[in-house]
């Protein structure tokens, strides 16, 4: 199998009629007979930034390895680039670049030397791989330190250094596995910028698994939820967050009164700390609200768009947020999440 | 849809059709070029691991013990080229093509493959480097049979230019075609045991090595049962010969020729005398790492066989199971 013919297949998956990068269905993973890691899951991945949200445990690490064609599914199919994962496995492997997890770097090499080996072992002739390791080392953001040996770097820079070894073989996509693990908040935003602009600029299609909702709700074109192993949703984020814009209205006395009046208007106001949340419907939905103001004289102290996070959404079912931490969320996205925290119904 | 515009991007392999009105041409460029296959991955592997082997790429320390062991291994012969230059043509070698000095090969291998060996495997396998390989275009036994590939030639390289070096030495004071052609019939056996001694070791030490991450371990792992094996070995050839041999039997007794089969060494050692000399050898010799294989020869073969391949199927089970947990 030469790789010419590899990129050349690529090339025809990549045309418009079949624009899926990661294509899952009925994918079942199981370790013995008490661990199912993927439980029937079925999901398309378009191009473009994917976030793959679960808790730990929610079956993220194993579809990455099925899709490298690391660890074969106990059933079902999954494909990259209309490539099978079990079969071609070695192809998919051409054109794609891993970031995994955890720690993964030799700490007594430089961050060159390290990542040109890695361009050697992804096929790239040795001049080439020198290039690209320069360049990549380049991209994500380091310059004279990488002459350094790899134990001397903090972990943002290590996580630097893993994210250009997945780049240097020019990959089609990237599959990065908790990538702002062990990231200070200023770490995490420069890990997520740098995703965000190779997804956008270098035209690398990227799934980027993570348990931290917020910040897939920042880079991310679409998003797939899993927990236990089964898909909660599939969707886009823009959908997502439009579907869910709510006016929070505050007032300083009267707020019974206005709950009452809004609530004769059809709007379902929902009390929100000091304030009501109104799901936006439109334009006609400020008329509403102002008109209700207007006519009880109320004295408006605050009127604004609230940009739900994804959280909120997704926000954990109380039957279940017992077993799983309080940072991630497992709940059935169909259905209507409860009202006392304001989170406004998704459906 | 921003997704349609990142498809587009991606087909065009072109940052600016983004078309965001923002200038980022901070070059990302596609690799249109050549990209190698399979085995010329493994191939670049294997060099890069025959590299490490020696200390090249690694600093200045690491080179210390490779290129000690290797000059003591060259010793013997650059001295054995010395005194034929210095004795005109009149003097006769003092070290034979096919066991060299055993004593001297073994400790110099035994150190050899204890510091070396680690050096290809345990840091992957400790620093979780292992899932990067195999994310790559290579399949999971490429990993093992490159560095087993790549150990087998450090070895070889360890134990054959010495060779190469005692033939040359010998052969530039020869006189006539036929004492060349003599030495060089000679030489070819000579290459050929060196590179089981380069087999066996190279895969005993891998799989040794490849039980842990962590280096010290592994060189204990490989240098404490080799050492204590290869003594064990000496001691019950010497106590076999002592109590049973040359006065009472007029033949090395069964626990003095059997006993080279507990260490590679004299495993090797008892390979050489089933295939070139078992007469050499009288029953009454002590040497240290000379095995005496006795009446038991085709068994010191047998043993050699099955102890290579269950080294190499070792490895490349243990290769199985790591680094995609």
């Amino acid at each position: 199998m030469s790789a010419a013919s590899t990129t050349q297949a690529v090339d025809q998956h990549m045309q418009p009629a079949d624009k899926a990068v990661i294509q899952a269905s009925q994918l079942t993973k199981r370790y013995g007979a008490a661990i199912t890691a993927l439980d029937q899951l079925t999901v398309t991945v378009e191009p473009g930034i994917t976030g793959l949200i679960g808790a730990n445990g929610a079956g993220k690490s194993t579809l990455i390895k099925i899709l490298l064609g690391l660890l074969g599914p106990t059933s079902g199919h999954a494909a990259v680039f209309g490539l099978d994962c079990v079969t071609r496995g070695f192809e998919i492997r051409t054109i794609t670049g891993y970031m995994p997890e955890h720690d993964c770097l030799s700490p007594d090499v430089t961050a060159t030397e390290f990542v040109t080996h890695m361009g050697r072992m992804s096929g790239l002739p040795a001049t080439a791989a020198r290039e690209r390791a320069a360049d990549s080392l380049r991209h994500v953001g380091l310059y004279e330190e990488r002459y350094r040996q790899i134990g001397t770097y903090s972990t943002g820079m290590k996580q630097r250094v893993k994210l250009a070894q997945a780049l240097v073989g020019d990959p089609r996509l990237l599959l990065l596995d908790e990538p702002t693990n062990g990231l200070d908040p200023a770490g995490r935003s420069a890990m997520l910028d740098l995703i965000a602009r190779i997804g956008t600029e270098f035209g690398i299609s990227i799934l980027v698994a993570s348990h931290l909702l917020g910040e897939i709700e920042q880079i991310c074109d679409h998003l797939v939820a899993i927990d236990g192993g089964r898909l909660l949703r599939a969707d886009s984020v823009s959908s997502v967050t439009q579907a869910s814009a709510v006016l929070l209205v505050e007032v300083d006395e009267g707020l019974e009164e206005l709950q009452a009046e809004l609530g004769r208007r059809s709007l379902r106001p929902i009390p929100y700390q000091r304030g009501l949340l109104i799901q936006l419907a439109g334009d006609e939905t400020y008329d509403a609200i102002r008109d209700a103001i207007a006519d009880l004289g109320l004295p408006l102290s605050r009127l604004e768009q609230r940009r739900h996070r994804i959280e909120e959404l997704f926000r954990a079912d109380p039957t279940v947020s017992g077993e799983v931490g309080s940072d991630v969320w497992s709940a059935d996205a169909g259905q209507a999440p409860g009202l006392s925290t304001g989170a406004a119904s998704v459906n | 849809m921003s997704t349609d515009a990142h498809a587009a991007a991606g087909q065009l392999a072109s940052p600016a059709a983004d078309g965001g009105g923002v200038i980022h041409n901070i070059g990302y460029r596609r690799y249109e070029g050549e990209r190698l296959g399979r085995w010329q991955i493994v191939r670049a592997l294997t060099w890069h691991s025959l590299r490490a082997a020696f200390g090249i790429g690694r600093g200045a320390k690491a080179k210390i013990f490779p290129v000690l062991l290797f000059a003591l291994m060259c010793l013997p012969a650059v001295v054995n080229a010395v005194a034929l230059a210095t004795a005109n043509g009149g003097g006769q070698p003092i070290v034979n093509y096919d066991d060299y000095i055993p004593s001297l090969r073994t400790v110099a291998m035994l150190i050899f493959i204890a510091l070396e060996a680690p050096v290809l495997v345990s840091g992957d396998l400790r620093h979780h480097t292992l899932p990067l390989y195999f994310a790559r275009p290579i399949h999971r036994i490429d990993y093992p049979a490159a560095k087993l590939l790549a150990f087998f030639l450090a070895c070889l390289a360890m134990i054959e230019i010495p060779l190469l070096i005692l033939y040359l030495g010998i052969v530039s004071q020869s006189h006539g075609a036929s004492d060349v052609w003599a030495q060089t019939r000679q030489l070819g056996p000579g290459l050929l045991y060196g590179a089981a001694w380069a087999a066996l070791l190279a895969s005993i030490g891998l799989l040794l090595a490849s039980t842990t991450g962590k280096r010290v371990f592994a060189i204990c792992a490989i240098g404490i049962p080799l050492f204590l094996s290869w003594v064990l070995a000496n001691v019950l050839g010497h106590v076999g010969q002592q109590a049973f041999g040359p006065n009472g039997f007029g033949h090395p007794s069964a626990l003095a020729s059997l006993a080279g089969l507990i260490s590679p060494f004299t495993l090797l050692g008892g390979v050489l005398q089933w295939l070139r000399a078992p007469e050499l050898l009288g029953p009454d010799d002590h040497r240290i790492g000379i095995t005496i294989v006795g009446q038991y020869g085709s068994v010191y073969g047998v043993v050699f066989a099955v102890a290579l391949i269950a080294a190499i199927v070792g490895l490349v089970v243990r290769y199985r199971k790591v680094g995609v947990a």
